[in-house]
C-alpha cells in the first residue's frame, strides 16, 4: 500500500506534525496564489517551492513523487497542449493540421502551472495528513461527524480503488490482445476497467458501510473522541508564512517589491 | 427496543420461523430457521459454499434487514431486543462482528484510532476507552504496534486487529465469518488460539470456519446449514454422528481424523464413535493395521525445463527486498506448490513468472529464453495464471464471449473451430449459462472459468493457479482440482500459491517453500513435512492427518509412507 500514490506517508515531518485544519487551509492559500498570480514566473516559482517544500519539510520521498507525475503535471501538460492549439492568434508552431499560438502558449502555461499546483497541494496534504484527525477538525467546526466521516471515506477510498486498478489492470495483461487494432483493444480494456472497478469498488463500498454501520457508526448524532483536537504552532507558521510569502510574491510580480 | 429485557435463562439469540430473501431474490436464502444460542456458548457454523452462513450473521446484529433491505419473516431476538425493531447501530452494544476480509473494516489509518472508532461511536469516556484500546490491543499481541499505519500490518495482524476492535466494544456476541480464510498455517492457528482464550474466558461466539480440527472438541454447538435450512444443531459430537454421512456428501471440510472415522463406517470397517481429534483417532484407529504398496508415487517428473530461476532477485523500491536469491527448476509436467507464510515473496514470484514484473537482479529464464526479453502478451500463450479473484480477469459480458476473447488473442479466429471450441470448453466446464455474465456465475464457476479462459486457446503449457481452494467448499475444490488434474495429464505442468496444507499433501508431487524471500525448501510434501524447522520457519503446520500418522507412529503402529490423503489413508486400513 505504500507503494500507491495516493495515500498517507507514515513520516515525521514539519507538515506531518501540522494540524489538518492549518494545512486544509494552507491548501486553499496555495490555491488562491495560483489563481492570483499573472506571470508564468511567479507560478513557476511557486510549483517549485511546493516540490522542494515536499521533498525538504514534507519528507515525501522523490519516488513517490515521481509515480503521482502522470497525475500531478500530466494531465496539466494535457490541458496546457489544448490551450496552446485551440487559443486563436498568429501560429508559432505548426503540428500537421494543428498550430500553436503565442497567445497560446500564455494561456496553456497559465492553466499548465494552476493545474499542477493545484493537484501537488492536495496531494501534499493527503500525503501528510492523518484523514482522521481532519474529520475530527471539521466536527470542531460544527460539521456534523457523519458528514465530516464522507470525506474521510471518500479519501481512505483512493489507494483502494487504486490497488484495484492495478489488480485489474494486471489480470487483463495476461489474457493477450483479441482486437486486430491496439486502439481497439486499450478502448475495450479502459471499459472493462471501469466496470470491473466499479462493481467491485461498490461491493467493497457496501462491505464497508455495513462493517462501519455495525460498529456503532451513526447511533447518536454525536460521538466522543479519545484524541481531542488540537491546533498546533506549526500548522499556523506554514499558514502565515505562505500567506506572507505570497504576499511578496505577487507584489514582486506587479513590480513593487524589488529583489 | 419492545421487548422486555432478558430473563437469566433466555437464550442470547432467538430466531423463531425466520425466513429471508435478499432484495431482488427470488429464491429464499434462510428458509424457516429456528435456532438458539446460549449466553456463554461457542458455536460454530458450517455448511457448504452458499448454504446461508454469513446471511445467518448479519441477521445477528441487524445488517439484515435494516441495510441488505430484502424480506424478513420470523422473528430475530438479540439480548431481548427484536432485530427488526432496533436500530444496527444499536444492536452494536450486543453483537460485535468480525468480516472475512477485515482490511474493509477499518476505519481508521492508525491502529490505535481503529479500536477506539466503535466505542468512540457509542459515546463511552474518553478515558475509558483509552484503557480499553490498551487492554483490547494487549489481549490480541498488537499493543506494540498502536501506532503503525493499519495498511502496514500483515494478514495475521490485520485479523487480530479486527478482532481488538470488536473486543474493545465489549459485545454480549462476538460473530466470527470465516476469520482465517486467506492466512497461513501458524497464523491461523495462532489466531485460533485466541478465539479458544476467549471462549475460556466464557464469551459467546459464533464461528464460521473451514478450519474445524482445533474447534470441534472445544465448541458447545455445531449448526449445520444447508440451502438456507437448519439441518442439525446440537454439540460437535452428536451432529457428527447422526450427520457426518450427509456432511461428506454436502462437501464441509472436517477433520481429517473425523473424515476417516465416517469413510470407515460407511464401509463398516468401524462401529465406534466417530473421533473429533486426532488424539481420539489415534484411540480409535489403534486396532487398525495398514496395508503397503497403495500410495501415490511421489517421485517428481523429469521432463523438459521450463522455467530456470538462478538467484533470483526482486525488490519494489531499494529499501524492499521481496525475493533475495530464489533458485529452482519447474519442469514439464510437475505439478508443484509454492507455499509459505504470508508476505513471504510468493505473489511477487508469480507476477514475475507470467511477466508482470521484471527481476532486478539475477536470472530468470522462460521456456528457453530470459525473462526480460518476453512481453507480458507474448508470454500469456504460454503461461496462464488464474487470480485468486476471477472477476478482475474477465472482459466480456457473456460466459461464451469469455472464452472467444481467449481465442481470438491467440490468433484463432475461423468461426467454425471458434465454435466448435467454446463448445466443447463449456461442455467440460459444467456451465451451462453460456449466454450469462461471467459475474453472475456462482463461486465454482466463476473459478473454472477462469481456468478455462486461460487454456482454451490450447497453447498455455504452464498454468498458475493462486489460492485455489480460497472461498470454496470442498466439493467445489475438488472439482477444480478435478480440473486441474485432467489439465495435468493432458501435459501441461502447474503451479499452485496455497496456505493449504490438505492441497499441498493430496495433489502436488514438489513444494517450493518460501520465507522471507527466500526459498527455504525445495522437495516432496512428505520430506517438507518431515521436516521441523522448514514447517516453523515457514509458518505451516502439517495437516490432522500427518499429526494422526505421527502419533500413530509413535504409538507404534506401522504406518506406510505416502498415506496423503484420507482417501488413500483408509483404503490402506485393515481391521
Amino acid at each position: 500500500m505504500n507503494e500507491h500514490t495516493l495515500a498517507y506517508i507514515d513520516q515525521d515531518s514539519l507538515f506531518h506534525r501540522a494540524d489538518a485544519l492549518s494545512k486544509l487551509l494552507w491548501v486553499v492559500v496555495v490555491i488562491v496564489l495560483a489563481f492570483q498570480t499573472t506571470t508564468m514566473e511567479a507560478r513557476g516559482i511557486l510549483l517549485a517551492a511546493l516540490l522542494v517544500i515536499a521533498l525538504l519539510f514534507a519528507r515525501v520521498p522523490l519516488s513517490v513523487i515521481l509515480k503521482a507525475s502522470p497525475l500531478i503535471f500530466g494531465v496539466a501538460l494535457l490541458l496546457g497542449l489544448f490551450h496552446f492549439f485551440v487559443t486563436p492568434d498568429e501560429p508559432i508552431f505548426t503540428l500537421g493540421p494543428l498550430h500553436g499560438s503565442q497567445a497560446g502558449l500564455v494561456k496553456g502555461a497559465g492553466y499548465f502551472f494552476r493545474l499542477a499546483i493545484m493537484v501537488l497541494v492536495s496531494f501534499m496534504f493527503i500525503w501528510t495528513t492523518n484523514i482522521r484527525e481532519l474529520m475530527v477538525g471539521l466536527t470542531k467546526l460544527g460539521i456534523p461527524y457523519r458528514y465530516a466521516f464522507a470525506i474521510f471515506t471518500a479519501l481512505r477510498f483512493l489507494p483502494i480503488i487504486q490497488q484495484e486498478v492495478d489488480a485489474v489492470q494486471a489480470a487483463h495483461a495476461i489474457r493477450g490482445r483479441a482486437a486486430r487494432s491496439p486502439w481497439a483493444h486499450r478502448f475495450r480494456l479502459w471499459q472493462r476497467y471501469l466496470f470491473t472497478v466499479i462493481v467491485n469498488g461498490l461491493r467493497k463500498a457496501e462491505n464497508t458501510a455495513l462493517a462501519i454501520e455495525s460498529r456503532g457508526f451513526g447511533a447518536y448524532p454525536t460521538r466522543t473522541y479519545v484524541k481531542p483536537y488540537r491546533l498546533t504552532f506549526v500548522g499556523v507558521l506554514i499558514v502565515v508564512a505562505f500567506m506572507l510569502a505570497g504576499a511578496g510574491l505577487i507584489l514582486w510580480e506587479k513590480g513593487l517589491l524589488v529583489l | 427496543m419492545t421487548t422486555p429485557p432478558p430473563t437469566p435463562a433466555e437464550p442470547l439469540v432467538r430466531l423463531s420461523g425466520v425466513t429471508y430473501k435478499h432484495y431482488g431474490k427470488t429464491t429464499p436464502s434462510l428458509v424457516d430457521v429456528n435456532l438458539s444460542i446460549q449466553r456463554g456458548s461457542f458455536t460454530l457454523l458450517v455448511g457448504p459454499s452458499g448454504s446461508g452462513k454469513s446471511t445467518l450473521c448479519m441477521l445477528f446484529n441487524g445488517i439484515i434487514p435494516h441495510i441488505l433491505g430484502g424480506k424478513l419473516e420470523g422473528k430475530v431476538v438479540v439480548e431481548g431486543q427484536d432485530v427488526s425493531a432496533t436500530k444496527v447501530q444499536d444492536l452494536a452494544h450486543s453483537v460485535g462482528m468480525l468480516f472475512q476480509d477485515p482490511e474493509w473494516m477499518f476505519a481508521t489509518l492508525q491502529v490505535e484510532d481503529e479500536v477506539a472508532f466503535g466505542p468512540e461511536n457509542l459515546r463511552q469516556d474518553p478515558d475509558k476507552i483509552a484503557e480499553q484500546v490498551t487492554r483490547s490491543l494487549e489481549y490480541v499481541g498488537l499493543n506494540g504496534l498502536r501506532k503503525n499505519l493499519v495498511w502496514a500490518l500483515s494478514g495475521g495482524q490485520i485479523q487480530k486487529l479486527g478482532l481488538a476492535s470488536v473486543l474493545a466494544m465489549q459485545p454480549a456476541l462476538i460473530v466470527l465469518d470465516e476469520p482465517t480464510a486467506n492466512l497461513d498455517p501458524a497464523t491461523t492457528h495462532a489466531v485460533h488460539q485466541l478465539i479458544l482464550r476467549l471462549r475460556d474466558e466464557g464469551k459467546s461466539i459464533v464461528l464460521v470456519t473451514k478450519d474445524l480440527d482445533e474447534f470441534m472438541a472445544q465448541a458447545d454447538d455445531l449448526i449445520l446449514l444447508d440451502k438456507g435450512r437448519v439441518v442439525a444443531q446440537g454439540t460437535p459430537r452428536e451432529v457428527i454422528e447422526r450427520h457426518g454421512a450427509e456432511m461428506l456428501e454436502l462437501g464441509v471440510w472436517l477433520p481429517e481424523p473425523t473424515e476417516v472415522g465416517l469413510r470407515l463406517k460407511q464401509r463398516g470397517l468401524f462401529h465406534g464413535q466417530v473421533p473429533i481429534t486426532v488424539g481420539e483417532a489415534a484411540d480409535a484407529f489403534g486396532g487398525f493395521n495398514f496395508l503397503e504398496g497403495r500410495t501415490r508415487p511421489e517421485a517428481p517428473t523429469r521432463g523438459e525445463v521450463l522455467v530456470r530461476a538462478e538467484n533470483l532477485r526482486f525488490g519494489y523500491n531499494k529499501k524492499s527486498r521481496a525475493l533475495r536469491g530464489v533458485s529452482f527448476e519447474i519442469r514439464q509436467g510437475e505439478i508443484a506448490a509454492i507455499v509459505g507464510q504470508n508476505g513471504a515473496g510468493k505473489s511477487t514470484l508469480s507476477k514475475l513468472l507470467v511477466g508482470l514484473l521484471k527481476p532486478t537482479g539475477g536470472d530468470l529464464t522462460l521456456f528457453g529464453r530470459k525473462a526480460r526479453q518476453w512481453t507480458v502478451q507474448d508470454l500469456a500463450n504460454d503461461i496462464a495464471l488464474v487470480f485468486q479473484n476471477p472477476e478482475h480477469q474477465f472482459l466480456t459480458d457473456t460466459v461464451k464471449e469469455e472464452l472467444e476473447y481467449s481465442l481470438l488473442a491467440q490468433g484463432i479466429d475461423d468461426p467454425d473451430e471458434v465454435h466448435k471450441r467454446v463448445q466443447a470448453m463449456l461442455k467440460r466446464l459444467e456451465i451451462s449459462e453460456s449466454e450469462g455474465h461471467p459475474f453472475a456465475l456462482s463461486a465454482g464457476a466463476k473459478r473454472r472459468l477462469g481456468v478455462a479462459t486461460m487454456l482454451v486457446g490450447g497453447r498455455a503449457r504452464l498454468l498458475i493457479v493462486d489460492e485455489p481452494t480460497y472461498g470454496q467448499d470442498k466439493r467445489l475444490t475438488e472439482s477444480l482440482m478435478e480440473l486441474i488434474n485432467t489439465l495435468r495429464k493432458e501435459g501441461i505442468t502447474v503451479l499452485m500459491i496455497t496456505h493449504d496444507m490438505r492441497l499441498v499433501d493430496a495433489h502436488i508431487d514438489r513444494a517450493i517453500v518460501m520465507a522471507d524471500g527466500e526459498k527455504v525448501f525445495d522437495g516432496t510434501p512428505s520430506q517438507l513435512f518431515s521436516s521441523p524447522e522448514v514447517v516453523e520457519r515457514a509458518s505451516l503446520r502439517p495437516t490432522a492427518l500427518r499429526r494422526l500418522t505421527d502419533e500413530l507412529r509413535a504409538r507404534g503402529k506401522v504406518v506406510p509412507h505416502g498415506l496423503n490423503t484420507v482417501e488413500a489413508f483408509v483404503e490402506a486400513m485393515t481391521p
